[in-house]
């Protein structure tokens, strides 16, 4: 008997979330849309070992701007509207399973075009099959610079084209070089002598520090490398370490991401190492998310951290808005990688809009390499393509079909718990908010 | 040490070990041999002899085969540090051939040390309980001297033992250190003292927490024989117990009174203690218990699997519920840190000043109080007795009254619920996700072993001191920047140690 | 229901014999695993997916010839296959020299196969010095060891990024060199099926030779077995270098451009170990084609569960008009993954497939006449009691 009313109760509370979305308002549907769809493969990760909480974000926006797009009336060819409809690849962060998700995507779902990759990783091993399939590919997050056209044919010293003359990878989010050189700039700016770099031990960390520590070489500080295991919580001796150098280090700048790097944060700045008024301390652009950062790092005021993208106060409607839309959902202010993931799809979307075709995938790259779009990270467009192929001296070569301008600023907290769209914007002097290239502790702009 | 002359040494023992795999076996005299040494052992003994000594190890096992099982072991350990030695001294300066004699010395005295020792005692029919560690590790750190301590009377090998020589051991090894890296914080002046201390006090800051962990695990395995591998989760869901019930606590208390309140996270966790005591008992209720009356079939891998997929059940539920997005309550204490301030003493010697967190400090002291309270609790209380009673001799306490079903329940209750304090007392201090438990419960396996698995004062003990091999292994290798990648490879480098040297670990009873 | 049930297993029973039908069985199968790549409506992309299911398949039932039948809980057996993959990447890219002994392997001298066959030595010589460490302990320390090995492995593979290419993770040579996609798509999925039944009929050979028969004995009653004069360790470090191997080559293998082209330190984390623990739990630990199957079948679940449909009737439709409610499962079909996990565990010990097998092989009839015997045995003693009376 007790058992059966156990079924009963299930079987009603089943029937009651199916019932649920019932009860909610009815989409207009305005617009009339054309039979075929244009779809657009979004790869991210979703599952351990992959960045879950990027993927989350990424995946977010995505179908946000599918939705945008949508409301008003997709993707216009010829008069008949095309909606779009995204389709979402777990890629778990393993190379293996995103080169089997573009594999899918590609035969199964035969997407028009694709976005997203969190990993480096899965962008090396995904990129040469997008390439040679033609789909058009548009990157929103990974940062290792050979994530780009110059990785997947062997570079000689000429642009990287394919055997058809068209290639099809571009990407929106910064090489990590591009990042480094801001940092560094201004860090030498400031006179910097001793640094210190913390660095995680993946894609993302070892090419970074690899690259700034070259650069703060060549300025003539002395550097420091510190490598760590992401997922460590107790850094407490290696921060011990730092304390009891000789020299105490005039910046120590932290390469981590996600969780490790707000405990690495609040561990420096709980034993006094940095921010202090001899230390500046730099973390990078995970303490954007400032409604995360101060629940996770309390004492993390002062901190210093670079920023990709367009600083707050001049975000543009579009930007507000998908910040005011991804604060409901999440709570947080909106990260980088989920408004390029957001401007992707529209780059795309007019890309296939200016093509005239869903399918044909040379006619849609060559029209993103003439993308001159204005979104929520600024004004989209791509330097050096087939359009214009000649590489300056000296240009490196991932700037082929790199969006060149993806805004590296670095912004500085000085009131604790301060929201990140009030942070001061410290560098480069054009974009400085509060008049200042650094705010120094105890004291305000 | 030129090159080939280092690719000889390495290559000259395989070649050995292969010539006494093939030859030991059927060379050695079958009348000189115990019924005890199988052909097994000789061949154990040829390839391990044959690649520590070369011809001398064979022509050794040959002459006297009944001293294989031992000195097999003790070849062994030669074997390893051998080639660690080879290691270290090709990637420091290759001209000291003083500091390779002073490596190679330590493991060819353990290795003699631990062939003789034993057999004298047993030879005497002395308690040989701790002497082969003794004198593995007495052959290492004072050479022949061990001889001399153990030879005449051939003493009982206490614990005590066992520390002053290891500890004389690791001293040995920290002088080498300072000869080959004389530019390590650890060991340059002025300072090295106070370092040290910093980091020993980081190591037993945080290990005080470690062992309250393992003090959980150590409790489970005494009582029931069972290795929980669900303590990692259940760890990681008592910190998000505390971290919810704060969350609305605070909020509700702000409703009520209309200002910001936060609740401050000791009373977190009291809360994840009692809703993962009623998780444990519940779980080994249904999953356990049968265990123990004779329903399954080979207990121990389905004790090992069942938690398996406990843990793994906990952990995608989590973060199911909770996403993967970190977490951190507030404070337990308003201080960040404590400074012990610099003592000046002479000019060139000075002292401090030292850190420590102030909230891992409160944690610390939190840990500590719970594991004396959980002490007291054994030795005091009936039920406590109880439960040791069980853990000795189950059929002696079942017939003196005590359920020892109750006990079993009882026991993986509280494990658990051990387990979701040191959560609850850690997510002040560390950021929080789903799977946070995993680099935890490593670590507490580690100290488990090396306390002895069951044994609750070794678990105390044991977790301290993998804090401090931490501590010190992160601030002094070598290489800065590899130090703090591989600090969980240090305490497993531990582990490795005592499997080959004391199984039992430093307090566990002796088993077979 | 039943009856028909029976009447269908009396049929069997009488015509073909259950033991003639299963062989029947697995030639079904194996034909309908021959045939599927020349299914032309197939696309590569189910190749692939079949191709990286064939690889867990060889974990999981190598595992289950560890776990399952030879009683040792190693969580080390990813650690495994990543030595296999590593030692075989990084031998042909940087090549071996050992001055004295003449041997000098370069790069080029190296071909894929070489550099698979020395991956493969790799592993087992690692599995031989940890079988000695610890195969005399007792099963838990064998766990905790591996667990804590398994985590160093890829520490160090991560931290020396020079060497291994870090998270990157670092390319092996290719072991076909097919220009065309759908050829080498093909021949991939064939070698890799190839190499599961190699696997397969190898951990077969095993668990059924003398070794396979002391080696349970032993799990059953390990004192009983060392009396009988079983060389118990020796036989444990046996198996234990046996499936290390295995699992080694079979790593070289799929990560040589056969299932993907470069292994990642992530694919070593304990997740993913314990994802192929599940998979031969849900399977069946003590039948090596069962745990096979688990691997086989759970995969292809976790998959299609990622969104979980729910057709609504009566021609209601949900807010955006569309007629099925759509849940994207997320984390939940992990979590459901482990309740199923443990509740195998406790009510179906051998596996969800136990009843299929023991039906095929016609166990089950055996067992019924057993608990027929013991309980005319019963009647006969009860009798016997009352006629003493």
């Amino acid at each position: 008997m007790k058992r059966k009313s156990l079924f009963i109760h299930c079987l009603v509370l089943i029937a009651l979330i199916a019932v649920l979305p019932l009860s909610m308002v009815q989409a207009d549907g305005h617009c009339e849309f054309a039979e075929d769809t244009v779809k657009i493969g979004g790869l991210v990760p979703l599952s351990a070992p992959g960045a879950v909480a990027g993927g989350i974000a990424m995946s977010w926006a995505i179908n946000r701007a599918a939705d945008d797009i949508n409301a008003d009336c997709g993707i216009t060819i010829d008069g008949a509207n095309h909606a779009i409809e995204i389709v979402i690849g777990d890629s778990e962060g393993s190379p293996e399973r995103g080169q089997a998700v573009v594999e899918r995507f590609i035969l199964e779902d035969e997407v028009d075009a694709v976005t997203g990759v969190y990993h480096s990783a899965v962008g090396l091993a995904t990129m040469s099959m997008l390439d040679e399939n033609g789909v058009p590919t548009v990157f929103s997050e990974p940062w290792n610079d050979n994530v780009s056209a110059n990785g997947i044919m062997e570079y000689d010293g000429r642009p990287p084209r394919n055997a058809d003359g068209v290639d099809h990878v571009f990407r929106v989010s910064p090489a990590s070089s591009m990042v480094g050189g801001v940092v560094v700039n201004w860090l030498i700016d400031l006179g910097v002598g001793n640094v210190v770099i913390i660095a995680e031990n993946t894609d993302y960390g070892q090419p970074a520090a690899a690259d700034e520590y070259a650069r703060f070489e060549a300025a003539g500080a002395t550097v420091t490398q510190i490598n760590v295991e992401l997922g460590t919580e107790d850094f407490v001796p290696i921060l011990s370490r730092i304390q009891a150098s000789a020299e105490t280090p005039d910046v120590v700048r932290v390469l981590v991401t996600g969780e490790t790097s707000f405990n690495l944060t609040q561990q420096m700045a709980e034993l006094g190492i940095a921010p202090t008024e001899d230390t500046i301390c730099v973390t990078n652009q995970v303490a954007f998310q400032s409604e995360q950062y101060w629940q996770n790092v309390p004492d993390g005021n002062y901190c210093a951290f670079n920023r990709v993208g367009i600083i707050p106060s001049l975000f543009s409607d579009t930007a507000v808005e998908l910040n005011d839309a991804y604060f409901e959902e999440f709570e947080d202010i909106v990260p980088s990688y989920a408004m390029a993931s957001y401007d992707a799809v529209f780059i795309l979307a007019d890309a296939i809009e200016r093509a005239g075709s869903t399918s044909d995938g040379a006619a849609i790259s060559a029209a993103i390499e003439t993308t001159d779009l204005d979104l929520s990270q600024g004004r989209y467009y791509f330097e050096y393509g087939n359009h214009n192929p000649e590489l300056p001296e000296g240009t490196p070569a991932f700037m082929w079909h790199q969006w060149p301008d993806p805004v590296v600023t670095m912004m500085q907290y000085f009131e604790q718990g301060q929201s990140s769209l009030d942070a001061a914007v410290i560098y480069p002097a054009v974009y400085q908010t509060h008049g200042t290239d650094y705010i120094t502790p105890g004291s305000s702009p | 040490m030129n090159e080939s002359f280092a690719t000889w040494l390495l290559l000259a023992g395989p070649l050995w070990a292969a010539i006494g795999l093939y030859f030991l076996p059927r060379m050695a005299p079958k009348r000189k041999r115990d019924s005890a040494v199988s052909e097994h052992d000789l061949q154990a003994a040829g390839v391990v002899g044959g690649f520590a000594l070369g011809p001398v190890g064979i022509g050794l096992f040959y002459l006297a085969p009944n001293l294989i099982r031992r000195f097999t072991l003790a070849a062994g350990i030669t074997i390893a540090v051998f080639i660690a030695a080879q290691a270290l001294v090709r990637v420091s300066d290759p001209n000291l051939p003083s500091a390779l004699w002073l490596i190679l010395a330590g493991p060819l005295w353990a290795g003699i040390a631990s062939y003789f020792i034993p057999r004298r005692y047993r030879d005497a029919e002395a308690i040989d309980t701790n002497a082969l560690t003794a004198a593995a590790l007495g052959g290492f750190a004072i050479g022949p001297l061990i001889f001399g301590l153990t030879w005449k009377h051939t003493p009982r090998i206490s614990r005590e033992w066992i520390i002053v020589l290891g500890s004389l051991g690791a001293w040995q090894i920290y002088t080498l250190f300072a000869i080959h890296n004389a530019t390590n914080p650890c060991v340059a002046a002025p300072f090295h003292l106070t370092y040290l201390t910093q980091q020993t006090a980081n190591g037993v800051v945080i290990g005080s927490i470690y062992s309250l962990m393992a003090v959980g695990l150590t409790l489970i395995y005494s009582v029931q024989g069972v290795v929980s591998f669900a303590h990692g989760q259940l760890y990681m869901v008592g910190g998000y117990f505390s971290f919810y019930f704060l969350l609305h606590a605070g909020n509700i208390l702000s409703e009520l009174t209309g200002a910001e309140v936060s609740v401050n996270p000791i009373w977190g966790i009291p809360v994840a203690a009692v809703i993962v005591f009623i998780m444990g008992a519940v779980f080994e209720r249904i999953f356990l218990k049968p265990m123990h009356e004779g329903l399954i079939e080979r207990v121990s891998e389905y004790a090992i699997l069942i938690t398996f997929g406990f843990g793994f059940f906990l952990e995608y539920t989590t973060l199911a519920i909770a996403g993967p997005f970190p977490q951190r309550t507030n404070r337990f204490i308003e201080i960040r840190r404590f400074t012990l301030p610099r003592t000046q003493i002479t000019d060139d010697f000075f002292f401090g000043p030292i850190h420590i967190i102030g909230d891992r400090a409160f944690a610390m002291v939190v840990g500590i109080v719970l594991i004396f309270a959980l002490l007291y609790f054994l030795q005091r209380s009936w039920t406590g007795r109880a439960l040791r009673a069980t853990s000795q001799d189950r059929q002696a306490a079942a017939v003196t009254g005590i359920n020892p079903t109750n006990m079993n329940t009882l026991s993986f209750a509280l494990g658990s619920m051990l387990a979701a304090m040191s959560g609850a007392a850690l997510i002040p201090i560390f950021n929080w996700v789903p799977w946070v438990g995993a680099e935890m419960v490593g670590r507490s396996y580690v100290i488990v072993v090396l306390g002895g698995l069951g044994s609750v004062p070794g678990a105390l003990a044991g977790g301290v001191i993998v804090g401090i091999v931490e501590a010190l292994g992160a601030g002094c290798h070598p290489d800065p920047s590899r130090g703090a990648a591989y600090k969980e490879a240090f305490a497993l480098v531990i582990f490795a140690l005592v499997l080959l040297l004391k199984p039992t670990g430093l307090f566990g009873r002796e088993h077979n | 229901m039943m009856a028909l049930f029976r009447r269908f297993e009396t049929a069997i029973d009488n015509g073909i014999g259950r033991r003639r039908l299963s062989y029947l069985l697995i030639a079904l199968i194996i034909a309908f695993f021959l045939w599927f790549p020349n299914d032309t409506s197939q696309s590569n992309y189910a190749k692939t997916v079949f191709i990286s299911g064939f690889f867990y398949a060889i974990m999981s039932s190598s595992w289950a010839l560890l776990a399952g039948i030879a009683g040792q809980f190693s969580f080390g057996h990813m650690a495994f296959m990543g030595i296999g993959a590593y030692v075989a990447g990084l031998i042909a890219r940087d090549g071996i020299t050992f001055a004295l002994l003449g041997i000098n392997i370069t790069p080029e001298s190296i071909s894929a196969i070489g550099s698979i066959i020395i991956g493969t030595i790799a592993a087992g010589a690692v599995g031989l010095v940890i079988g000695w460490l610890l195969l005399r302990l007792r099963a838990a320390y064998l766990a905790l060891f591996t667990i804590a090995f398994s985590e160093l492995f890829r520490i160090m593979m991560l931290t020396e990024y020079d060497y291994t290419g870090g998270s990157n993770g670092l390319s092996l040579r290719p072991l076909l060199q097919i220009a065309d996609v759908n050829v080498a798509r093909q021949v991939e999925y064939y070698l890799m099926f190839a190499l599961l039944i190699v696997c397969l009929l190898g951990l077969y050979w095993v668990a059924n030779s003398p070794i396979g028969l002391f080696l349970r004995a032993m799990r059953e009653d390990e004192d009983a077995a060392s009396a009988l004069g079983v060389n118990v360790v020796r036989y444990k470090i046996l198996v234990f270098v046996f499936t290390s191997m295995i699992v080694g080559c079979a790593g070289a293998i799929f990560y040589s451009d056969v299932g993907s082209e470069r292994i990642i330190p992530e694919q070593l984390e304990i997740l993913q170990m314990s994802l192929i623990i599940a998979y031969a739990v849900i399977g069946g630990m003590e039948s090596l084609i069962g745990a096979a199957a688990g691997a086989f079948i759970s995969r292809y679940l976790l998959e299609a569960m990622r969104q979980v449909v729910i057709t609504l009737p009566f021609g209601m439709t949900t807010a955006d008009g569309s007629d099925a409610f759509v849940w994207d499962t997320g984390f939940w079909r992990f979590a459901l993954f482990g309740v199923v996990m443990v509740f195998t565990l406790r009510y179906m010990r051998n596996g969800l497939l136990y009843p299929i097998i023991t039906w095929f092989s016609g166990r089950d009839i055996a067992m019924k006449e057993t608990v027929a015997i013991r309980e005319s045995d019963d009647e006969h003693a009860a009798r016997l009691e009352t006629d003493d009376e």
